[in-house]
């Protein structure tokens, strides 16, 4: 009883006290993909992606209802760093749906406007704002019916205490006249946030914490089992692994309430599991998650060893390994030798059938490509052939009637098969990721291993030239390609056993990998050469290569090979592919697969759509 | 002079060609599409009086399309030049645009016209013409088409002078839209500065970008009377894309351009 009252206030009040306006919100994933294009067309930087951003605690006044209802204590401000930029995931401050879409596009504009960002924070706005306007003039009607709808939303100054109201008017010159504010006045509370601009003291960049180099993996909760759907990222704080001695141990559940967000060096695996859910309301509802580079992370589900499997186990070497470069967009340049890359063929593999559950598919795949690849073509100027070349007759009977030489052969055409000059390199990503559930029945591995299957079995119908490959990483010394298949092998029962035997491993270092790829197709002959690469996630390794490193190596790697005159394109089951994908692989370079059951139908289809 | 057609020019492109012309060396020009290739050739052809003969490359172009060929005329053959062999005759200029459209064989033809012989032979009159000193051979081609099959084969590439093309910088491609559609400075400069934020999506977004001609476009139909962003939408945004969120971000920089 006492809960059910408990529960009716709490809507009751909040309802009276919330001022947003749910009927008019608007979420950022209806128009992230608009906001970022717009981001980087009015100059913004291409490598950012877009995110969305914590609420952070602003510590103003609040009206009565609003403290009782213990609501709006916390807001969501956007800002940028050197990897994203991040909008509020959701904005509902205004009564009409236009406005509060206006708002963010005005903030994207903002946030494009390259601004030194030492200045004071009512300074450094003010700037962007005229910096805005004056190149795109277009938006001043907009920012000002931002300002009036603002300003009609903020307390009166004239109910403030003397130093607030001080504070509050010179925002409110500094909204309406952008550049006549100098300084922002003191008080004793903080100010009320300000919608129209960026965050006042953005939390600082998260991978300029990172230590380089050693550390246990970390991995977001989110991308696997319960995915928690949410696109906002927690401002992670890194933390140093207290070593325990000054530090006190919790003991009582209850305490947990309360200090969930301090870091605590508690050995407690795995035990979350049975309230993932719970701990993810818990996660929305802190200011910061505290992160320690330690073993065990969130995530029951990572329960691994990280070592290399000892000489005995591991898949037979071949060769001596090769050393790669790798480029740092840090300092724009390339680091010559930097990965080591060694090829892999696995050991005591069995010859192996086509699973059973694929023969039908199989079937259908083959008989669709013979019919589809080799086109029929009409080719002048033949010896003989079904019909005569009417152009070559009238060419013949003009060169006789002139009074050339004309010997009278190649007056037919005839109709032939026309070879299909192309060689394809399949290279597909297989780090831990891929262990992750894909549906409830298949985990991303079988997903991949199944379109390698069908894959093969359809190149093999074309008699197109193709080789596989597999590969993981981990750290720069140790970049495992796996060959699956190679340019001069036959697909066979033999070649079926190296697909059936793949298995998630490590990280995914991708730009090491796709250079040695691109090494391995630009040896082949044909004219068209094809790089297919099939991934399921952002690059990612753990000596730093993540995040935007990882992102703008991967993409030097591409444009070498596309300089190379090979054909890069990326099918991807990541949903949240079109955040990183098109400044890799361009508009046109890639493709995502919504549903990953999918893929080993779709994968056939997309190389036939691309090779015709 | 007073039919010279409109040109604005970029650089010391004008000098490159009289020069290139004078020295009897041919010329390749390379540049994103609509950024004014062909114009500026027309514009040469002009201030130098010389005949201008324009083959746009395509894949079926043989060589006898660029040369010749005989035509049966009431029983009789007769041997009719293609516009190489008529630029040659005529001491004009050929220009072949958009060149790596062109089978790789067909440039073959252009190997001994380009070096110092200079000279066409004619396989099928038996004739050997030599190029008089005021034929000039011009190519074009756009390197942004990610057109994997074909490129240029260096034997043939390495026997022009080339001039690189890009879209011009703004104040001067301002100029080029009031010179051609007489719009006001305000627009024009607003149409430009569209165009160059659309311009840095490129291979990220958008395939190709706002060209200087459909910028012309857009300031011909506001010229017309037509409501700005409406030009812009039908102009660019449309022109450009077939994605509808991208189309939206494209219009929402029309938007932040024009005012809303």
């Amino acid at each position: 009883m006492e809960e059910y009252v408990g529960e009716i206030w709490h809507k009751l009040v909040t309802r009276v006290a919330n001022k947003d306006h749910v009927e008019a919100t608007v979420r950022l994933d209806e128009i992230s993909k608009s906001a970022s294009i717009f981001f980087r067309a009015l100059g913004g930087d291409s490598g950012l992606t877009l995110s969305a951003t914590p609420p952070t605690k602003h510590g103003a006044r609040r009206s009565v209802m609003q403290r009782l209802a213990g609501s709006d204590e916390r807001i969501e401000l956007s800002w940028r760093d050197g990897e994203t930029l991040r909008l509020p995931e959701e904005i509902s401050l205004f009564s009409e749906r236009e406005l509060n879409r206006d708002l963010y596009f005005w903030l994207v504009a903002l946030s494009a406007a390259n601004i030194d960002e030492s200045l004071a924070w009512i300074v450094r706005n003010q700037i962007a704002t005229l910096h805005t306007i004056m190149r795109f003039p277009g938006l001043l009607p907009r920012y000002k019916r931002l300002v009036d709808a603002l300003l009609s939303l903020r307390i009166d100054p004239a109910k403030l205490p003397t130093d607030e109201a001080a504070q509050e008017l010179a925002i409110r010159q500094a909204l309406q006249e952008p550049g006549s504010v100098k300084v922002l006045p003191l008080a004793k509370k903080p100010f009320q946030p300000v919608q129209l601009w960026t965050h006042p003291y953005p939390p600082v960049s998260i991978v300029s914490n990172v230590s380089v180099g050693e550390g246990a993996p970390e991995r977001e909760s989110s991308d696997n089992t319960n995915a928690v759907k949410s696109r906002r990222k927690h401002k992670a704080d890194r933390t140093e692994m207290p070593d325990g001695k000054d530090g006190f141990l919790m003991m009582f559940r209850a305490e947990s309430l309360f200090s969930w967000t301090e870091y605590i060096n508690v050995n407690r695996p795995q035990d979350e599991e049975d309230d993932l859910e719970s701990a993810a309301l818990a996660a929305e509802d802190m200011d910061s998650l505290t992160v320690a580079r330690d073993g065990e992370t969130s995530v029951a589900k990572l329960r691994f060893d990280l070592d290399l499997p000892p000489a005995g186990e591991d898949d037979t070497p071949l060769g001596e390994g090769v050393s790669l470069p790798e480029w740092d967009y840090k300092k724009q340049m390339i680091q010559l030798d930097y990965c080591r890359l060694q090829e892999l063929v696995s050991s005591h593999v069995n010859t192996y059938e086509l699973p059973s559950q694929l023969r039908k598919t199989a079937r259908r795949i083959r008989s669709q490509f013979q019919a589809l690849a080799p086109a029929r073509v009409w080719l002048k100027q033949q010896q003989d052939g079904e019909d005569i070349d009417l152009d070559a007759w009238v060419r013949h009977e003009s060169d006789l009637l002139s009074g050339l030489h004309a010997d009278g052969r190649g007056l037919f055409r005839a109709q032939v098969n026309q070879q299909r000059d192309l060689a394809c390199l399949l290279l597909a990503d297989l780090s831990l990721s891929t262990d992750a559930y894909a549906s409830d029945s298949a985990r991303v591995i079988d997903v991949i291993r199944d379109s390698l299957f069908l894959f093969s079995e359809a190149l093999s119908a074309t008699g197109d030239h193709f080789a596989m490959y597999g590969f993981s990483s981990l750290k720069r010394a140790n970049v495992r390609f796996h060959k699956l298949k190679g340019f001069d092998e036959r697909y066979d029962s033999l070649i079926r056993g190296r697909i059936q035997s793949i298995k998630p491993g490590y990280y995914t270092r991708m730009g090491a990998a796709i250079r040695h790829a691109s090494t391995l197709l630009a040896e082949q002959s044909q004219q068209q050469r094809l790089l297919l690469i099939l991934s399921d996630g952002k690059p990612n390794d753990l000596d730093r290569y993540e995040g935007r490193y990882g992102i703008e190596d991967t993409r030097m790697a591409i444009h070498e090979a596309q300089q190379l005159g090979l054909q890069p394109f990326c099918v991807t089951i990541d949903l949240h592919a079109n955040e990183y994908l098109p400044h890799l692989f361009g508009v046109n370079g890639y493709a995502v697969i919504r549903n990953p059951d999918d893929l080993p139908k779709e994968l056939p289809l997309l190389y036939a759509q691309m090779t015709r | 002079m007073d039919n010279l057609p409109y040109y604005q020019t970029h650089g010391s492109e004008v000098e490159v060609f009289e020069r290139a012309w004078r020295n009897k060396l041919p010329l390749l020009i390379k540049g994103p599409t609509g950024c004014g290739k062909t114009r500026f050739i027309a514009y040469m052809a002009a201030k130098l009086g010389l005949p201008l003969y324009t083959v746009s490359c395509h894949d079926d172009l043989t060589a006898a399309d660029l040369v010749g060929r005989h035509l049966i005329v009431d029983g009789q053959t007769v041997w009719t030049d293609g516009p190489l062999t008529r630029a040659v005759r005529e001491g004009g200029i050929c220009y072949l645009d958009e060149v790596v459209e062109a089978r790789k064989d067909t440039t073959v033809v252009l190997h001994p016209l380009a070096d110092d012989r200079r000279v066409l032979p004619i396989d099928r009159t038996g004739e050997l013409l030599e190029a008089p000193p005021s034929f000039m051979l011009v190519v074009s081609y756009n390197p942004g088409y990610q057109n994997f099959l074909k490129g240029l084969k260096p034997s043939t590439r390495q026997r022009f002078i080339s001039l690189a093309f890009d879209f011009p910088a703004a104040g001067l491609e301002e100029s080029i839209l009031i010179g051609e559609t007489s719009i006001d400075s305000m627009t024009a400069k607003r149409l430009v500065s569209i165009a160059n934020a659309f311009r840095s999506l490129r291979d990220h977004d958008l395939e190709e970008v706002a060209s200087t001609r459909l910028l012309v476009y857009a300031a011909t139909l506001i010229k017309d009377g037509c409501e700005p962003t409406l030009a812009c939408h039908s102009a660019l945004v449309e022109t450009l894309t077939d994605d509808p969120e991208t189309a939206l971000a494209l219009r929402e920089v029309i938007d932040a351009t024009f005012g809303k």
